[in-house]
């Protein structure tokens, strides 16, 4: 029997921690108080030190909490990260999303910053200035970087928060063996414009239960008994952050997948996946090491980053078929990946404002198998404690923060 | 620049127009009807970011067949596309007796529902087209994609 409006409105019959209210996948307030206490208090990963790899290169990373970076590798050969923001009047110090420049030199009245953020030049500057300001007061705002795990190169705006290591809390241990085997390099970075929460990019990396969208994966695993689809397991850790197990995948189920053998060195047919709070996942199959980030602009639309990274060391016949490897499910074209975008955005069509949107259902529980959503729920409950609401009833008026930098 | 191969400039153009058209319609077999047997179709773009050109499409035309066959199986995008392609260079190569053809290319996007029309992707055809037979065929389509950001992306190759 279909449900009248109240029936369909009303909260499950399940635990508060398994279900959510869908306002906090579409309203603007809720993704302003989002910006301000998740994401300008998390580390979060902007880029890697593949993409900078000489003195002077540069790079720019627009922040989730609104703020413009630019990442520097200094002539010493350190990575730092400023905002991307002259001190004079505030404009946009580096335009382009990438290059190498000795110094930055803001277009405008030519003020000049090295790799260390000090500023170097100001043109004209004791006619116009005197002895009232100097080349030492404008040194540009450095936001405190890590360059971990792989040579991902992590920022956090918050200047008083504890280090990266810690943040992670052991989530990426068992991925370390092949993020650390050899140097990487991104070959891929691309941006998709989505029209959806970024909440729910983050909730679908979270389960596996979504395979049923996915004909590529469940030929290739779900329904391949001998894959170890079905042993493996979601393991959440502190901070909001979950891993899945590895299995074997059968790609050769996938007529024209393409799928080589190449593998991935202490990983040669496996699938190892990683979420970190709040918005990153570190996603190694097969041959290819993908990692998605993203850069909310609203409640309901956001900036999808992608990065597929291989060996340093890849001839260029290996990073060739890399590249093939990842475009079967991962490129725009990608047999996994549209499907997953079309999913995500269909949701917040159907859950929008004002839409008479029912609870959202976070509950399947398998014993942490990959289809159990322990791990969404896991992911809903740190949004809780940062936002110091709870996402089943999040209008009520907010409890004190509770959750330390 | 040949003479003896200009004549073939009208069935050049053709070619790349109707390939165009077949993929509108989704017609396949049409398309791949054009092809040479060793057809090869890459699509690429240019990361800006990190300075790299991003390989999104690498196929053979077995391939290529196998990607359009397994469509039905998948949850796609089913608004239909419009390519408009404009051929602006033909340069032949009487030894090889093929042409090599540079179009603009722009693709647009219709939803069904409402039927409100985007652009959705602008780049560049790079065809090399086999002239050793009274019909020209189909050598490489290297499609060159000045967008990068595709939204949820599309299964169909442009």
């Amino acid at each position: 029997m279909s449900r009248n409006s109240t029936q369909w409105t009303q909260k499950p019959k399940l635990p508060s921690t398994h279900y959510s209210d869908p306002v906090i996948y579409s309203d603007p307030e809720i993704f302003e108080e989002e910006k301000e206490k998740i994401f300008k208090k998390t580390w979060l990963l902007a880029s890697h030190e593949s993409e900078l790899p000489n003195p002077y290169d540069f790079r720019t990373y627009d922040h989730p909490g609104g703020t413009k970076l630019v990442i520097v590798r200094g002539e010493d050969m350190k990575i730092r990260t400023f905002i991307n923001m002259c001190p004079h009047r505030g404009n946009l110090l580096v335009y382009e999303p990438s290059g190498n420049s000795k110094n930055l030199v803001c277009i405008f009245h030519q003020w000049a910053f090295n790799g260390k953020g000090e500023c170097v030049d100001i043109p004209r500057e004791k006619e116009g200035y005197q002895d009232r300001l100097c080349k030492n007061d404008v040194a540009l705002r450095e936001v405190r970087t890590e360059t971990a795990f792989g040579g991902f190169v992590w920022v956090n705006l918050d200047d008083n928060c504890g280090p990266l290591k810690d943040y992670v809390a052991g989530a990426l241990d068992y991925m370390l063996p092949e993020l650390e085997s050899e140097p990487l390099e991104t070959f891929w970075y691309y941006q998709a414009t989505l029209n959806t929460n970024w909440k729910l990019i983050h909730d679908t990396n979270s389960e596996f239960y979504h395979d049923y969208l996915h004909y590529h994966n469940r030929i290739t695993g779900m329904l391949d008994p001998k894959s170890g689809y079905w042993t493996r397991r979601l393991k959440a850790f502190p901070n909001g952050h979950a891993q899945v197990g590895t299995m074997q995948a059968k790609y050769d189920a996938y007529e024209g997948g393409g799928h080589s053998k190449l593998g991935w060195p202490h990983l040669p047919d496996g699938w190892k996946l990683v979420d970190l709070y709040p918005c990153i996942t570190l996603n190694l199959r097969n041959s290819v090491l993908r990692i998605d980030t993203y850069i909310p602009i609203s409640a309901t639309k956001m900036y999808y980053e992608f990065r597929a990274l291989g060996l340093k060391s890849d001839t260029p016949e290996i990073r060739r078929q890399r590249q093939k490897d990842a475009a079967v499910i991962w490129s725009p074209w990608g047999r996994n990946l549209h499907e997953d975008l079309i999913a995500s955005e269909g949701q917040t069509i159907a859950m929008a404002k004002g839409s008479e949107s029912m609870y959202f259902i976070a509950a399947r529980e398998e014993d942490a198998g990959c289809q159990d959503e322990v791990a969404l729920r896991h992911y809903l409950g740190e949004w809780d404690k940062r936002m110091g609401r709870s996402h089943t009833n999040p209008l009520a008026k907010p409890a004190a923060r509770t959750v330390a930098a | 620049m040949s003479t003896k191969l200009n004549g073939n400039r009208v069935d050049v153009e053709e070619l790349i127009y109707q390939s165009c058209m077949l993929m509108d319609e989704k017609d396949f077999n049409g398309f791949l009807g054009l092809c040479d047997d060793g057809f090869e179709y890459v699509l690429t773009a240019y990361s800006w970011e990190v300075k790299k050109d991003m390989i999104f499409l690498d196929h053979s035309k077995k391939e290529l067949k196998e990607l359009f066959d397994l469509l039905p199986k998948h949850n796609t995008d089913r608004n239909p596309l419009t390519r408009n392609a404009v051929v602006y260079k033909v340069d032949y190569d009487d030894a090889k007796k093929q042409a090599n053809v540079i179009s603009t290319l722009q693709v647009y996007r219709t939803t069904q529902d409402g039927g409100r029309t985007g652009l959705f992707a602008v780049g560049k055809y790079h065809d090399t087209v086999s002239l050793k037979s009274g019909k020209p065929t189909l050598v490489k389509r290297h499609v060159k994609l000045d967008t990068r950001d595709l939204g949820c992306g599309h299964h169909i190759p442009f």
